[in-house]
């Protein structure tokens, strides 16, 4: 069967897809895998966007997913304003953070820019605990969070929901004029720059939209699971994302969806079944899943039956 | 109108080696060839007008204006752009979305007519990676044209060329000619380079020897004494 569907209308179908499978199955486990999915969905859409596009690695992902983490925490736990609030204000300071980091480091060519976004969560989280040190208070982090939605179910549909939004916008984004010169500077730089391009501004904006919703990421976490903890800023928040986009297709933004849910989803039920030698299986699986079938996978073989324009 | 350009005193040195020792000229005309023996300077001097490397001293200037601070974004913008010797295309972007990338830096482009008049308009949806290297050469002069320039450095747009290639570029560059925008012409093959020029400027080992008509350059003894090693008789 030959279906041609435009990519985006198709990853949005899997995603109200996989809606209606976790309401169909009501499974408590399934729906928070689904949801966990959802998260690094964001995450590794935010990922590709930047780092995919532009060849620009960013490895300060659990960064900003660790400050929005935390900025949700404070903001609830504290002042307890609504998590839909604390959110954009996660936006906002993922947005400001990633702009201000982008001054210095963006300017730097080769592996400098790669090297100094891998010591942003360590110093983050370095600076939280001598903070929460100085205080003398017993858990390091933020809990009692209030909670997106009700229901695990309610809080997947609104997470589905802010992916939408992100995925639609991000793929605009990558579809438009903005889109064609972070591409651009992936090839070569220094010939778009050669002829006019001033390529700082766009590598700037593209990681200072990604750091935004990477941050939000963070404080839907935190509100998922109740609890902003050190753990934001670990290596999870930096790898599963890294994964999930070569899996789903570097430069693609659309193939991030259906390789997050199979990629998360399975780490789940693998923890589930094997417990601590999960990260093994799952990281052997994962290179041998690269190795074999290239980073194009997941879209190489739905273009076997479906046409993406 | 046309954009003329000129450069006063450019020196530059690398590591202690003069490569350029107080080049002048004036363009007279709307188009000139830059000639010279290997490692004579032209690349190096093409490269400082474009404001691609700094100049140790000396001035450039564009229909009057000193432009010799400016960037190479900035000089993109005021109407020059530089195509590179070996072609730099985005390997990911089909050849129309090449030349999309600069739309708008300097005005709207029209895109279309820029495919036509180098004949790649039937290649406009495949990637770089699929043309031949004498269509690169083509895309390479449509991304410099892209940007909308009053002015376009061509570093040895004919090099590697078969002649039939060449003759055809050197027709779509008197189209381009025609439609206002002047040329300084890098090029190593003379014979097919005085078909399309007005005026010759001659560099050997960093200094200028000559300056004139294509005729004059092929009278002229300095010139073939330093460019071809001497002459007979």
């Amino acid at each position: 069967m030959y279906v041609k569907l435009n990519g985006l209308i198709y990853s949005a179908v899997i995603i109200l897809a996989m809606l209606l499978f976790s309401k169909l199955v009501s499974s408590p486990f399934l729906t928070l895998s689904l949801v966990l999915a959802t998260i690094y969905m964001g995450l590794a859409m935010a990922w590709d966007f930047s780092s995919g596009l532009t060849g620009y690695i960013n490895f300060g992902v659990s960064f900003f997913f660790g400050i929005g983490a935390f900025l949700t925490g404070f903001l609830s736990f504290v002042h307890h304003i609504p998590i839909g609030l604390t959110i954009l204000a996660d936006l906002a300071l993922g947005i400001s953070t990633g702009a201000l980091f982008s001054v210095p480091t963006l300017r730097l060519r080769g592996p400098f820019f790669t090297l100094l976004s891998l010591l942003l969560p360590y110093i983050a989280s370095s600076f939280i605990l001598s903070f929460w040190t100085v205080l003398g208070l017993p858990t390091i982090g933020y809990y009692n969070i209030g909670r997106l939605a009700p229901s695990t179910f309610d809080e997947l549909v609104l997470v589905s929901l802010f992916d939408l939004i992100i995925l639609a916008t991000l793929y605009a984004l990558y579809r438009s004029h903005f889109g064609l010169v972070l591409r651009s500077i992936r090839d070569d730089e220094e010939a778009a720059l050669n002829l006019g391009i001033r390529t700082f501004r766009y590598k700037a904006l593209a990681f200072s939209i990604a750091a935004g919703v990477m941050a939000a990421m963070g404080g839907a976490y935190s509100s998922v699971s109740t609890f902003a903890g050190i753990d934001a800023f670990g290596l999870t928040f930096l790898l599963f994302p890294m994964l999930i986009a070569i899996v789903g297709g570097v430069k693609r933004i659309l193939g991030s969806v259906p390789a997050s849910y199979l990629v998360i989803v399975l780490s789940q039920y693998l923890n589930l079944y094997i417990g601590s030698a999960t990260l093994v299986v799952f990281a052997t699986l994962a290179i041998a899943l690269v190795l074999i079938t290239q980073p194009m996978f997941l879209q190489t073989f739905l273009r076997r039956r479906i046409k993406f324009e | 109108m046309t954009m003329l350009l000129s450069v006063k005193d450019i020196t530059k040195s690398w590591g202690g080696n003069r490569v350029l020792d107080r080049i002048s000229f004036e363009m007279k005309a709307d188009t000139i060839g830059l000639v010279g023996p290997n490692g004579a300077g032209k690349s190096t001097l093409l490269n400082i007008i474009a404001g691609i490397i700094r100049a140790d001293r000396g001035e450039v200037y564009i229909s009057g204006r000193n432009v010799t601070a400016l960037s190479a974004q900035q000089l993109v913008r005021i109407g020059l752009t530089k195509t590179n010797q070996i072609p730099r295309p985005f390997r990911t972007l089909t050849v129309r979305e090449n030349l999309e990338v600069f739309s708008g830096l300097r005005g709207r482009a029209d895109v279309e007519s820029i495919l036509h008049m180098t004949g790649l308009y039937e290649y406009r949806d495949i990637y770089p990676q699929a043309l031949p290297f004498g269509h690169l050469k083509r895309l390479e002069l449509a991304k410099a044209l892209a940007c909308n320039p009053g002015i376009v450095l061509l570093d040895e747009p004919l090099g590697g060329l078969s002649s039939n290639e060449a003759k055809t570029l050197i027709k779509t560059l008197k189209d381009i000619r025609k439609s206002g925008v002047s040329m300084i012409v890098v090029e190593h093959r003379l014979w097919e380079l005085f078909s399309l020029v007005d005026e010759v400027v001659a560099l050997d080992r960093g200094k200028k020897i000559f300056q004139g008509t294509p005729e004059q350059f092929q009278a002229d003894r300095a010139v073939a004494e330093a460019y071809i090693g001497g002459t007979e008789g």
